[in-house]
């Protein structure tokens, strides 16, 4: 830009017109600031896609796809890589899944109240349960996670 | 079946399963229900709590429930009616039921087949029939016919002596037959006919929880409160209720001499449960003293504070024990420490003059902090007002959830928005019964007194749930019968009926035995509403687990009273 800004000032001056430099100074201003906004909130969106893989995981849901551009989407999936990578780099031969137990758990089972209607939910040996507005249920703690994260269940404290 | 030892036949049994939890909607199902939680959390047994609210939600939850578990618990609902054959669950469903409700449908009780499982207490006075006065074995039927056929086969000569013996012998056991099912129809409907409650569901998990040594003292503190629900909701007699106080003071006792003694005192924020010789005064330290004297049960009846000599009687009162008006309207925290010290025995002595000589009653009180001190009736009282909160976006599900929150000690905040509602609710209960009592809406009908909340009066909103319109109706008879004049009418039940749902025309109606010291709480009005509804055919809705309770039809309310007052002259 600094060479284009230069070749600008030699042709005015040149021109004779160097009354035109203050505004030309004034609109490469206001394209510096259009710039470093459009660079922020693109950053920022970064910032959340990177966020989404820990709060929904490896597979995003169609309607957050919908808002993702491809470059963003390509992001997002070499993202994914890395983040694989490390994991299974860390923790021996299988790998070590780090986006479970975000906080220190406390005990195996926890107790979840359902905030709405979820429908039904399978875990790890098979049975499904109804998930329900405002029934409760005493789970694993990993199955739930997920939805704990996503707002479909509530940790219930007593 | 019922189950003799709860700890094998029950526990040890759904330790390693998944179970789903049917919780009935009252205070003792939500105590009993938290006690079972606090246990399958320390054993990691995992369940899906679901509350019901009546016979339609039961089968509803069991329906959506039914392919994914195959251990169900039932706290409070379902002993009495025959389980198999509303649910008709497939052979591997088992289900645990811990009720309150008597009399025990029978066919529960002699079920073979190891399906039902009844945690129920047998020392209760059950009063069960015996197996073979209602049930009769199919083999005696065979034999009749094997003996026809025997008498067939003998030659023609004797055959014909046998013919005669063997319909003698028919007629004469046709003749024992009708005899027999004669005597089993009265005995069933003597069995049947009258509803009432038996050991709290609480205290009977805490029990448990006592058999395996993993009670706590949270576990205590809400058997104590599902047991204060039964007394102050009126559903079991007085010496039933002071038999099963004992048995809580040895629990009481237990937990606290375990950790205190001179040496190391506990600390104020633990949890000290307490026995309490306490004022029958409902929500007193968490209101004012006049208040709370104006609207709780017992005091506004003896005094009569509806009208004006009741009034003047209660001035008389206060000033008798030397209470100031200023301090007696103060919340009672701000009370002086000088009058608060003996208040309890300074009103005991005065009550005995004024006619009041109960106006103590065994209870238990729970401290934990400097702030908080909570009475169980205090807690109970706050937990309905909860359960049954009629603001217009809570579901019924919404509701539960918070009435179950609030019986955690974490959740204060909620217990003390528990207690405002309560005191509205009591406040509003009052006044109704002023403005019925006045206004002379109690009618008596012949075998029972009537009375019928209009869509218009303040507060009806509230009395279309049933726990709210029980105490209402409690209150209105005591109230009635302190001020009437007619000895019949002192020995009538009453029946009353308010609004519920005002688009969908439909009244919600309910019976209460008659009002006397002794009383032994048993109510008819289950069998009799049925029978009632049946023989008009009114468009009634008999969905909640107390069958005196029901929902009508407002156009078929004229027809259905009539039918009633035919079958229960």
């Amino acid at each position: 830009y600094i060479n284009v800004l230069d070749s600008l000032y030699l042709c005015i001056s040149r021109a004779g017109r160097t009354d035109l430099i203050p505004s030309i100074k004034l609109r490469h201003c206001c394209l510096l600031r259009n710039q470093r906004c459009l660079s922020a909130y693109l950053y920022d969106r970064l910032l959340r896609i990177r966020a989404l893989r820990w709060e929904y995981g490896s597979v995003l849901p169609p309607n957050i796809r919908f808002h993702m551009c491809s470059e963003e989407l390509q992001w997002f999936n070499q993202y994914k890589k890395s983040l694989a990578n490390f994991m299974r780099s860390v923790g021996g031969e299988e790998g070590l899944d780090i986006t479970q137990d975000m906080k220190p758990p406390k005990s195996l089972y926890i107790e979840v109240r359902c905030l709405k209607d979820h429908g039904e939910f399978e875990i790890d040996d098979g049975t499904i349960i109804l998930l329900k507005k405002n029934s409760q249920h005493f789970l694993p703690r990993w199955k739930c996670e997920q939805l704990i994260r996503q707002g479909v269940l509530e940790h219930v404290m007593s | 079946m019922f189950v003799t030892d709860i700890r094998k036949e029950f526990y040890d049994v759904v330790i390693n399963q998944r179970v789903a939890l049917l919780v009935a909607t009252d205070i003792d199902a939500l105590c009993a229900c938290k006690v079972l939680q606090a246990l399958f959390h320390c054993d990691q047994v995992q369940y899906t709590l679901v509350p019901v609210t009546g016979w339609q939600d039961l089968g509803t939850a069991f329906l959506e429930h039914k392919e994914q578990f195959r251990y169900f618990v039932l706290l409070n609902c379902g002993a009495n009616v025959d389980l198999l054959e509303m649910l008709q669950p497939d052979d591997d469903s088992i289900f645990f039921i811990c009720d309150t409700h008597r009399p025990v449908d029978v066919v529960n009780v002699y079920n073979d087949s190891q399906v039902i499982k009844l945690l129920i207490k047998q020392d209760d006075d059950l009063g069960v029939p015996s197996y073979d006065d209602i049930f009769r074995d199919e083999d005696e039927e065979a034999d009749d016919s094997g003996n026809e056929s025997d008498g067939g086969s003998e030659p023609a000569g004797k055959r014909k002596r046998y013919d005669e013996g063997a319909v003698e012998r028919r007629i004469e056991r046709q003749r024992a037959k009708r005899e027999w099912e004669a005597r089993r129809r009265e005995i069933l409907f003597d069995y049947e006919q009258y509803e009432y409650h038996g050991t709290s569901a609480s205290l009977v998990i805490f029990e448990l929880a006592w058999v395996l040594t993993k009670d706590n003292k949270d576990m205590l503190w809400w058997a104590v409160i599902g047991l204060t629900d039964q007394w102050v909701h009126d559903k079991i007699t007085h010496m039933k209720y002071v038999t099963d106080i004992a048995t809580m003071q040895r629990h009481v006792s237990r937990h606290n001499h375990r950790n205190e003694d001179e040496d190391n005192s506990l600390s104020i924020d633990c949890m000290r449960i307490s026995f309490e010789y306490d004022l029958r005064l409902t929500l007193y330290q968490h209101w004012s003293l006049f208040e709370s004297i104006c609207n709780s049960t017992y005091t506004s009846c003896n005094f009569k504070l509806w009208s004006l000599n009741g009034q003047k009687k209660l001035q008389e009162f206060l000033a008798d024990m030397g209470l100031p008006l200023k301090q007696v309207r103060q919340k009672f925290h701000s009370m002086d420490m000088v009058i608060k010290e003996n208040l309890r025995e300074v009103i005991e002595e005065s009550s005995n003059k004024y006619g009041m000589k109960d106006i103590r009653i065994q209870t238990f009180g729970v401290h934990f902090g400097f702030k908080n001190r909570f009475l169980a009736s205090d807690v109970v009282h706050a937990a309905a007002a909860l359960l049954e909160s009629t603001e217009k976006d809570e579901s019924a599900s919404d509701n539960f959830i918070k009435a179950l929150d609030c019986l955690s000690r974490s959740n204060l905040e909620r217990l003390h928005l528990g207690i405002d509602l309560a005191k509205k609710k009591l406040i509003a209960i009052q006044q109704t019964v002023a403005s019925c009592i006045c206004t002379n809406l109690i009618l008596s009908q012949g075998p029972f007194l009537y009375c019928y909340l209009m869509e218009g009066t303040p507060d009806v909103r509230l009395f279309s749930k049933p726990m709210a319109l029980t105490l209402l109706c409690k209150y209105l008879l005591k109230a009635f019968v302190s001020s009437t004049r007619n000895k019949r009418c002192k020995l009538l039940p009453l029946v009353m009926a308010a609004p519920l749902d005002v688009e969908k025309g439909t009244v919600i109606v309910l019976g209460i035995p008659p009002d006397s010291d002794t009383s032994d709480k048993k109510n008819f009005f289950g069998r009799a509403f049925e029978k009632a509804a049946e023989s008009t055919s009114s468009r009634s809705l008999h969905d909640h687990f107390d069958t005196s309770i029901i929902e009508l039809k407002m156009e078929d309310r004229t027809k259905f009273l009539d039918a009633l007052i035919t079958l229960l002259s």
